[in-house]
């Protein structure tokens, strides 16, 4: 019996399986009919115990004449309890494919029955223009408001990559639609272009009564820069790497290793020991400088500016030691099909080592000075609540999920490669607050300097890199995944004629907690918008004010970001008073 | 307190930088520096360069071979220095890589002279790439002689050379035949 077959059999019971296609041993596409793909997804999900991974809509008219979407679930138990867990070689990849005839490009919604479908629901409808049947909220997400009618550019015949469709004129901008609640005195706070804590554009709308947020929403994309199109069908695997790195400015090496697994996998490919081990390091390093950042900010977003700054002093260790892994102190520009571009020497393994005993030390000191503080410990502790069955419904990653008590992590689930022979924990809390989160991150600290140091130790000899001798299959895919230091990326796949891409599809780590964002917001005050938002570690392009708008008297104020920040820093002079 | 106890016990973390210099690691991968000398126009760092930093072409009037090399377009991935035989182009430690106002100060050129076909007098490579072959040939042992014979071939497009083996393989297979 094979991996996986236990789940579909019970699947097998109600619904009728087309086609079972096997990936790699643990991904296992299923073919469902399209009336019948809510219901499976709710089965996988709900009965079985997934997690919606991933959504991606294909455009397979050249294949096979219809398109195509793909529910990537990650069978790993449902975790609402320690028990409630499937046990480790069962743990797999179920894929729910369905076709959509090309004449009539609609599906019946996955969300009604799996609410994490949303956005991906949302973004097939931009991308390609398959309309999900009672989707409840078919707002644009991707495409920008003044976006042509019509035009989805992911379709294979739709347009060229380099193609702008002409800006429409500022006057004649179509207003973005929020999701407003009902009553008298609700106060609206628009967050935004730019955040707060990470000076990247997303427009937040915030609604108050008085100070307290009873309802978010957000409007967010504003720097889609359409990387799936542009390595489609033009990309080598040489450069996607590279491009595969520079979707995100601080986990760039989760990305670039996820894409390039992801293409390993669909063909096969195993690449030397000794290149798995260095892929391991880099992604720990990733996340220790990404963790450092993020509890930096999460202090000096309270006013805790001092912990800041020698945060960010250790941070630079972080930085060093990737400069001697790697040779770059962000872009490290080191992953290739087949391996790793770049050896470490002896020399630059021992003064990692003593970086490493460095950073550990003084995490563990500042840490502590910070916990000391009982301001700083009272900003953090009840603020931007997760509940346990927000948390289920809408599958968050990374701390944010840990946070919530959910023992939920790629490299604890879905281990592969070097991973298998390293002995760590994964730290988890119960608090679900923006204390538990940042708990969670500073364990992970020291849990990746031990990582990083085993792997130092058991460093195995050999090559960093081998020559991919297969050829490319055109039409097979894989999903390459990682646990990126904001929690699990998934990029999959699918190999297309010449040696190019047919399609990429991309999910960052705060995809899938935007959607619960808004419940965290619920019943916070304003001055803590910014730092439920700075918790979940975001990682878009943020804003530089805040609309407040209130619902008894319908008056707007904006707030500038200096507005905002000085009172989330200080908690005086409200900077609503004279409203 | 104990993070301002902190802050006396670890002094400054700051550099002076720019008025002292930054030191980068060992392995740091900076500007690509090329060595104009060392450099045969073989052409694989351009067909290496994923971000097309590097470009080889024939200038207009197809006098000189021109290797090009944009700093704003590259990606300092280091792929240019693992081909080029020659090290001609070498990651550098350089890092302040800030113009003012024109953007093609950015830019390096090195314009090589161009080799002519023997047979069909088109340009087709470096003059700096042939003297290259024949200097590795002689290393590898070849004496004088057999080297003189063949620097007509080496001359030769590929275009002609493939050109002259087919007329010469049916030259055969017609003699075969009579």
């Amino acid at each position: 019996m094979k991996i996986g077959d236990k789940l579909i059999n019970k699947v097998k019971e109600k619904i009728t399986i087309h086609e079972i296609y096997r990936q790699p041993e643990d991904q296992i596409t299923i073919t469902v009919d399209r009336n019948d793909l809510p219901e499976t997804v709710r089965i996988l999900y709900y009965d079985l115990g997934g997690w919606l991974s991933s959504m991606i809509p294909n455009d397979e008219r050249q294949i096979n004449g219809n398109f195509a979407l793909y529910y990537v679930l990650s069978m790993e138990g449902g975790k609402m309890t320690p028990e409630d867990e499937l046990p480790q070689d069962e743990k797999c990849w179920i894929t729910v494919k369905t076709f959509i005839p090309a004449n009539d490009p609609t599906f019946p919604s996955v969300t009604l029955k799996v609410p994490a479908a949303v956005w991906y629901e949302r973004e097939a409808y931009d991308m390609f223009g398959l309309t999900a049947i009672g989707l409840p909220d078919p707002r644009r997400l991707v495409v920008s408001d003044d976006w042509p009618e019509g035009l989805f550019p992911l379709r294979k015949d739709a347009m060229d990559y380099r193609h702008r469709p002409d800006p429409v004129d500022h006057k004649d901008e179509p207003e973005a639609k929020f999701l407003k609640p009902e009553g008298a005195g609700v106060l609206d706070v628009p967050l935004g272009p730019l955040h707060i804590t990470s000076d990247e554009p997303g427009h937040f709308r915030l609604y108050c009564d008085g100070d307290t947020i009873i309802d978010a929403d957000y409007r967010l994309f504003y720097q889609h820069r359409g990387m799936e199109k542009l390595a489609e069908n033009r990309m080598n695997y040489d450069q996607m790497g590279y491009l595969a790195e520079r979707v995100c400015g601080i986990c760039g090496y989760a990305h670039a290793i996820g894409c390039i697994e992801a293409a390993e996998k669909a063909i096969g490919l195993e690449i030397p020991l000794r290149a798995q081990a260095m892929r391991v390091i880099c992604l720990e390093i990733e996340r220790l400088h990404s963790h450092l950042l993020n509890i930096g900010l999460a202090c000096e977003v309270t006013g805790n500016v001092n912990a800041f700054m020698h945060i960010f002093r250790i941070r630079e260790f972080s930085m060093e030691l990737a400069q001697l892994v790697t040779g770059g102190r962000k872009t490290y520009g080191n992953v290739v099909m087949g391996g790793l571009r770049r050896d470490m020497t002896g020399t630059e393994i021992k003064k990692s080592l003593e970086l490493l005993e460095t950073i550990e030390e003084q995490t563990k000191e500042v840490w502590e000075a910070v916990m000391d503080d009982k301001n700083q410990v009272d900003r953090w502790k009840g603020v931007g609540l997760l509940d346990k069955q927000v948390a289920r419904d809408f599958s968050p990653v990374g701390p944010n999920i840990r946070g919530c008590g959910f023992k939920r992590d790629s490299r604890y689930d879905h281990p592969y490669d070097f991973l298998t022979q390293l002995d760590f924990e994964i730290p988890t809390e119960n608090g679900c607050d923006v204390f538990a989160r940042e708990t969670v991150r500073y364990r992970e600290l020291l849990e990746s300097v031990s990582i990083i140091r085993q792997c130092f130790e058991m460093m195995p000899g050999g090559l960093t890199v081998i020559k991919p001798q297969t050829m490319i299959k055109p039409g097979a895919y894989a999903i390459g995944n990682d646990e990126a230091p904001r929690g699990e990326n998934i990029h999959w796949i699918m190999h297309g004629n010449a040696q190019k891409v047919y399609r990429w599809r991309c999910r960052a780590a705060t995809y899938n907690n935007w959607t619960s964002l808004r419940y965290q917001f619920r019943g916070n005050t304003i001055a803590d918008a910014a730092l439920i938002v700075c918790s979940l570690d975001p990682c878009y392009s943020c804003t530089e004010r805040v609309t407040v708008v209130d619902i008894n008297s319908k008056k707007t104020k904006i707030l500038t970001y200096q507005d905002l920040k000085r009172y989330s820093q200080s908690s005086k002079n409200h900077p609503l008073k004279n409203m | 307190m104990k993070l301002l106890d902190m802050t006396k016990k670890y002094g400054k973390a700051t550099y002076k930088y720019p008025l002292e210099p930054y030191e980068v690691s060992e392995g740091f991968r900076g500007k690509p520096s090329y060595t104009y000398d060392n450099c045969i126009g073989c052409t694989a760092c351009g067909v290496a360069c994923p971000s097309n930093a590097i470009n080889v072409k024939l200038n207009e009037d197809k006098t000189k071979l021109v290797w090009e090399f944009d700093a704003a377009r590259c990606i300092f991935c280091g792929r240019c220095d693992e081909v080029c035989p020659t090290g001609a182009i070498v990651l550098s430690q350089e890092f302040e890589l800030a113009v003012k106002f024109d953007k093609n100060n950015l830019k390096e050129r090195g314009e090589l002279d161009v080799e002519y076909c023997e047979v069909c007098n088109k340009p087709f490579t470096t003059k700096r790439l042939i003297s290259y072959i024949l200097h590795r040939l002689e290393k590898v042992g070849w004496d004088k002689e057999t080297l003189g014979e063949k620097v007509k071939y080496a001359k030769t497009c590929p275009t002609c050379k493939r050109e002259e083996k087919v007329e010469v393989i049916t030259k055969y297979l017609k003699r075969g035949t009579k």
